[in-house]
């Protein structure tokens, strides 16, 4: 049923739910943020690690992790990455480099709620780090392991996928963070980085950018709903821990 | 009432109205290309500049061909 994994294919990044959440962060905190940095934040536990979690080819060699989950989320491995103590580290470091809070404090609130939402699939993250236990609620599979297309065949047929749709719909209601208006009066203001990107950059490529995660987001969720279940009839799982078909990782 | 109603949901004009629909069609051919090639799915550098070059590049040259 499933398709092997692990070829010469670009480095991914996590699902959907981590390009969409800035958007409602933005609309809901309170707090001034800076959009460039909650997004990087949001990023940034997946940059390093997710290319070895699934392999590459590099000429003749394979370059993959030999137990995938273990590198990705735990200890021995790179699972600090997915640690609440990592984000303020690395959010001190942007505070004392770029002399800028705001950056700092974005950035922290972007990677905390990835770290916090990866906490739903059976593998979890040690958010505690250094102590090493893994906060997992065991909503989704987390299947890694198997290759980027069966980890993207289960993850959009159990409630992963659905966790991601919600951010989709919440995106839409919230609709005005993403117009022109609101990054004029808001997004701009906000941050130092736009008029700095404003001097090479027309406003126009600008607001595209800005838009961009929740584009790419919502159509890789759309895509890929439609290779797994349109193209490739993997079946939908919605239980609990699901999708039940693929062998689930645990810490 | 029933306009007071309609004042309190927000709801979107025409223009953006307009906006959305341009990016719903660059979303289209996205998704097409990248349900055919998953390769496409996987970068969010190649996503973000799609959009870029789709919802302003391409929309830019237009407008300046058109003069």
């Amino acid at each position: 049923m499933a398709r092997s994994g692990g070829g010469q294919a670009a480095p991914s990044l996590s699902w959907a739910a981590h390009d969409l959440e800035p958007y409602a962060f933005q609309r809901h905190l309170k707090l001034k943020v800076a959009f460039v940095p909650l997004l990087i934040g949001s990023y940034a536990p997946d940059l390093a690690t997710k290319w070895f979690v699934y392999g590459i080819h590099l000429g003749p060699w394979e370059l993959k992790a030999s137990n995938p989950a273990q590198f990705h989320r735990g200890w021995p491995g790179f699972g600090f990455t997915h640690s609440l103590i990592f984000g303020v580290v690395i959010g001190l470091l942007i505070w004392k480099v770029f002399d800028s809070k705001l950056w700092a404090l974005s950035f922290m609130i972007g990677h905390a709620a990835h770290a916090i939402t990866d906490t739903g699939d059976t593998v979890g993250t040690m958010l505690l780090f250094p102590w090493t236990f893994h906060f997992h609620l065991d909503a989704w599979a987390y299947a890694g392991q198997t290759g980027r297309f069966t980890d993207a065949a289960a993850y959009f047929s159990g409630l992963g996928g659905m966790w991601d749709l919600v951010w989709i719909v919440y995106g839409f209601f919230s609709w005005r963070v993403l117009t022109s208006v609101y990054f004029d009066n808001v997004i701009y203001r906000a941050d130092a980085f736009w008029p700095w990107a404003n001097r090479v950059f027309p406003r126009g490529a600008l607001l595209a950018l800005y838009r961009a995660a929740f584009f790419y987001g919502t159509s890789r969720w759309i895509a890929w709903t439609i290779w797994a279940h349109v193209i490739h009839h993997y079946p939908y799982d919605l239980s609990w821990g699901g999708p039940h078909w693929v062998p689930a990782a645990h810490p | 009432m029933r306009l007071r109603l309609l004042k309190r949901l927000d709801v979107p004009s025409r223009s953006d109205l307009l906006v959305f629909a341009g990016y719903c069609l660059a979303a289209a051919v996205y998704i097409a290309i990248g349900v055919a090639y998953n390769d496409f799915l996987l970068s969010v550098v190649v996503g973000m500049a799609y959009l870029v070059l789709a919802a302003w590049l391409v929309p830019a040259a237009v407008r300046r061909l058109r003069r």
